[in-house]
């Protein structure tokens, strides 16, 4: 059997690497190298819904039983919690936690972001009361302020009372010769040099008091995974990493490790070319035409994952006149019976555009208005779902993983 | 109560108010000029950025035409950095009638505005977006124009003449005794404190809000009129050139190069508060729609930000008093001594960003007159500071500059290629300022990804600059992003959905802005 999936980010990779370990020939299409690397490197089950959730998977089972809107609905709570914990077997530790309890992360603002599966290099961030912090970071990196992320951590009250404690401090190190300016990827590259990590944490280690934990930018190594255990050890304290906007280095790190895995397992991988459509035959999807140089590409599907995200990938669009579409298959989509956007505050309610997608069934497969499957053999799975503002429920990888089971669950049952 | 004592107050920041301290400051009066925000925070800096040629008004209003074009010519030499000598075009549209053509013609003969006909073929070179089923086009001299960078040049050289410029100070009283003006009071919004300026005279312009301010003189019945407009900033410079349409004065008629993007501009629909300016989608799709007629495939660019904007235009007998869009474009100047028996008033209203410097003068002719002086008009012959090499501004200034300080320094908006040395230094000049001020100045947050990246590295930097607190430069942050915000809804449609599913997954996503702690007292 083959199948195509379209997209690069979370739900596509984890879907081609799933079938292919199941012995399915699949050829993996993709446009962009995928969102991953866009993010902040942890798995999200459940964060807010919109009070702070402490037990996502709880909280999947209650929106899957009461919103039959919401893609947790037809998801299941089964399929995420398979999911999560598929994932983070394939990238062989370098993931930690639970779908059962969220953890308080350190964001680059200083804020408390609950998730569920942390990066190890995070762990030592995890905020507690009368815990003693210091948020440091070089001068030359201007996407990190350590007293801003320090004094807003140091007023916010934790769940169960109490504050952290919270100081900062700068050193001054360049990721690459004199540099004044360099990226968080820079310095995530240098610290995959073992010279460069001594000469980091000497900067450091001065700065440090005793009893601190030691907040840095998520740019302790790239490649080698160990870098800040190495960090660590020559800082002599624990120290942990805070996510950055854009480009983020845990998100690529993670996204290294499937693209590795999937060509490992021989996925067959068609990168920077779109999908332009497909053809059908009987209510099914028989190929899938791939836009390339020169000529256009069919290539032969017996299933089809769509996993092409929402708007920020550019698969779902609106355009001037309003009209909302889907831009590969011309799906079906739900929720865009909204007048306009609603005028608040940027991060007030939530836009009921971005809840805009395909509506599925419980093997993910895309449905019509009438509630039939568009084509027996199409499934979406991640960001392209209706029903969710991913960044504000902080459930993206939740949804993305739990998708890509029951889709993957679902062609390999014979669906 | 803080007390000052000057010569002349001038009431109201925006292009005319800066235009009448520097005015009345180099005439060698003391001066203060008072706004209840930012410089060029009204009207000035909700306009489109066109330097008139004077060939929009030929047909519709000769007089502003011939005074567009001697102003041109004179903001251009003494504002060059916020000038650029972009030229222009006059295109006659596919279905646009070409008897108005002649009578531009005529027109632009007749009021000294300097044109040249040119063949269709020539001006799709020069503009190779331009309309390929255009009929006519004439090239003028049309510029374009940073209001605000021209509104603090004014200012900055107004303080060199010795004049102080209290901004976020609020005119709450102007203070009589009978048939005199005595001084005024305003509230300064950033302290709370209060503050009493006595004077000799008090210049009103307060733009769409003078008859308000008119009015706490017991002068009444200064009837402006805000005739309000939107505007669309599009993410590139569709156009190098501004392109206007060969038609009577309309809507959605002009395309203008502006910094790294393209303006089209504008509607026109009388309103009863300048507080509170719409932006109606359906007039946004007005704009599109005329976009097109301009440069087809105009709905398929990005639109990045939409704000609306308010004239002041004072009351005209002779047009219907809902034709905001026909009323004269000229300037009035108020004479409260003649109108209201009340020495040391006068107000101006109307006129153009353009003609700001005519309209100083005037007033400032009359202000001189009336306290028996005989000081001539020297704003001409000057340049303000920033200006003296008389280089005008060009958009690639700032990349000229980035590859100088290539890796020595950061660049804290990509977008816009603004530098930390560059925000830390007005930082340090105005300790006080709301990212939206710095934003006027340095257009931080103005470009492609409205304030994704650099509105977290700005309160970074504030807070380390020492001149706020975290409670403070988080507030600021919110604030920033709430009025970005303002004019990104309107125009949410093509990519801009995709830039704004970017920025929230980094605010919120990754970020987790929204559950920053709020201040327990907003003092921002």
């Amino acid at each position: 059997m083959k199948t195509v999936v379209i997209g690069a980010g979370i739900a596509g990779l984890v879907t081609a690497i799933r079938l292919r370990e199941a012995g399915q020939d699949v050829t993996l299409v993709t446009k962009g190298l995928g969102g991953l690397q866009l993010g902040q490197g942890t798995l999200d089950v459940f964060g807010y819904n919109p009070d702070r959730v402490d037990s996502p998977i709880a909280e999947v089972e209650k929106v899957a039983a009461a919103d039959p809107g919401h893609p947790y609905a037809a998801i299941g709570a089964d399929a995420v919690r398979t999911g999560v914990e598929y994932m983070a077997g394939l990238v062989g530790g370098l993931l930690e936690g639970s779908v059962d309890e969220n953890i308080l992360l350190p964001t680059a603002v200083g804020a408390m972001r609950p998730t569920s599966y942390i990066q190890s290099s995070m762990a030592n961030g995890a905020c507690t009361a009368g815990k003693k912090l210091l948020i440091a970071g070089p001068e030359q990196l201007k996407d990190f302020y350590p007293q801003l992320i320090a004094g807003n951590l140091a007023r916010t009250d934790l769940p169960g009372g109490g504050r952290v404690e919270a100081r900062s401090a700068s050193f001054s190190i360049p990721a690459r010769g004199t540099e004044a300016d360099s990226s968080g990827l820079q310095y995530a590259r240098a610290l995959d040099r073992p010279e460069y990590r001594r000469q980091f944490a000497a900067a450091i280690k001065p700065l440090v008091r005793d009893g601190e934990t030691v907040g840095l930018p998520a740019v302790l190594g790239l490649n080698d995974l160990n870098a800040w255990r190495d960090l660590q050890d020559l800082i002599g304290a624990p120290i942990f990493e805070i996510p950055l906007p854009p480009p983020g280095v845990p998100g690529m790190r993670l996204n290294q490790l499937l693209t590795d895995l999937a060509k490992e397992k021989r996925v067959k991988v068609i990168l920077g070319s779109p999908v332009l459509g497909g053809t059908a035959e009987d209510g099914r999807l028989v190929s899938v035409t791939v836009g390339s140089t020169g000529h256009d590409m069919v290539v032969r599907a017996d299933h089809v994952v769509l996993c092409a995200g929402g708007f920020e990938s550019g698969s779902l669009e609106l355009d001037s006149y309003g009209v909302m579409s889907e831009t590969i298959f011309d799906l079906p989509l739900v929720g865009t019976d909204i007048p306009e956007p609603t005028h608040g505050q940027y991060w007030g309610d939530p836009q009921p555009m971005f809840r805009v997608g395909v509506k599925v069934d419980s093997a993910m497969r895309v449905l019509d208005a009438a509630g039939q499957p568009v084509y027996a053999n199409l499934h979406a799975a991640g960001g392209i779902l209706a029903g969710a503002v991913r960044w504000t429920e902080k459930n993206g990888e939740g949804i993305a993983l739990g998708s890509a089971i029951a889709a993957t669950d679902a062609i390999l049952g014979g669906i | 109560m803080k007390k000052l004592e000057t010569d002349v107050v001038v009431i109201g920041g925006g292009a005319t108010g800066a235009g009448v301290v520097r005015d009345v400051a180099m005439r060698g009066y003391r001066t203060i000029l008072v706004d209840r925000a930012d410089l060029g925070q009204g009207t000035t800096g909700r306009y489109h950025g066109l330097l008139h040629s004077g060939g929009r008004y030929v047909v519709s209003d000769p007089r502003s035409a011939t005074e567009c074009a001697e102003e041109n010519e004179i903001i251009t030499r003494i504002h060059a950095d916020a000038v650029e000598t972009t030229g222009g075009l006059f295109v006659v549209g596919p279905d646009d009638p070409l008897d108005f053509a002649d009578d531009w013609l005529k027109g632009a003969q007749a009021t000294g505005v300097p044109h040249e006909e040119i063949t269709v073929a020539e001006a799709l070179r020069r503009e190779p977006r331009l309309n390929p089923k255009s009929k006519r086009a004439f090239a003028v001299l049309d510029g374009t124009v940073d209001g605000w960078q021209m509104v603090w040049g004014a200012a900055r050289s107004a303080e060199d003449y010795g004049a102080q410029i209290l901004t976020y100070h609020e005119v709450t009283e102007v203070i009589r005794d009978g048939e005199k003006v005595l001084g005024v009071r305003a509230i300064d919004h950033k302290s709370g404190e209060e503050v009493q300026i006595d004077c000799t005279f008090a210049i009103n312009a307060g733009g769409p809000w003078a008859g308000q301010i008119a009015g706490m003189a017991q002068c009444p019945d200064v009837d402006v009129v805000p005739g309000r407009g939107i505007m669309i900033a599009m993410n590139h410079r569709l156009v190098n050139q501004v392109v206007n349409r060969c038609i009577y004065p309309s809507d959605g008629d002009i395309l203008v190069p502006v910094h790294t993007v393209c303006i089209i501009g504008t509607t026109d629909v009388k309103v009863e508060d300048p507080d509170h300016l719409a932006i109606p989608r359906d007039e946004v799709q007005q704009m599109l729609d005329a976009g097109e007629v301009l440069v087809p495939g105009f709905r398929q660019a990005r639109a990045l930000h939409a704000w609306s904007g308010a004239r002041p235009l004072v009351k005209d007998s002779r047009v219907s008093a809902t034709d905001t869009r026909h009323m004269s474009r000229g300037m009035s100047i108020i004479d409260h001594q003649s109108r209201d028996g009340l020495n040391g008033l006068l107000t101006i209203a109307g006129g153009k960003l353009t003609t700001y410097r005519l309209m100083a003068k005037n007033i400032v002719d009359v202000m001189v007159e009336q306290m028996g002086d005989d000081r001539p008009c020297r704003t001409e012959t000057e340049a303000v500071p920033g200006s003296k090499t008389q280089k005008n501004y060009h958009v690639t200034h700032r990349l000229e500059n980035a590859e100088k300080i290539l890796r020595k320094e950061q660049i804290v908006c990509e977008c816009e290629l603004m530098t930390r040395g560059q925000l830390e230094e007005l930082i340090h000049e105005q300790p006080t300022a709301s990212f939206d001020d710095l934003r006027r100045q340095l257009r931080l947050g103005m470009g492609p990804c409205q304030g994704g990246f650099c509105s977290v590295r700005a309160a970074g930097i504030m807070q380390e600059t020492g001149k706020a607190d975290v409670e403070r430069v988080t507030e600021l942050l919110r604030k920033f992003l709430k009025n970005r915000w303002i004019g990104l809804w309107p125009i949410l449609y093509g990519d801009q959905v995709r830039q704004t599913a970017l920025d929230n997954w980094i605010f919120q996503g990754t970020l987790d802005m929204d559950h920053l702690p709020e201040a327990e007292e907003a003092h921002v």
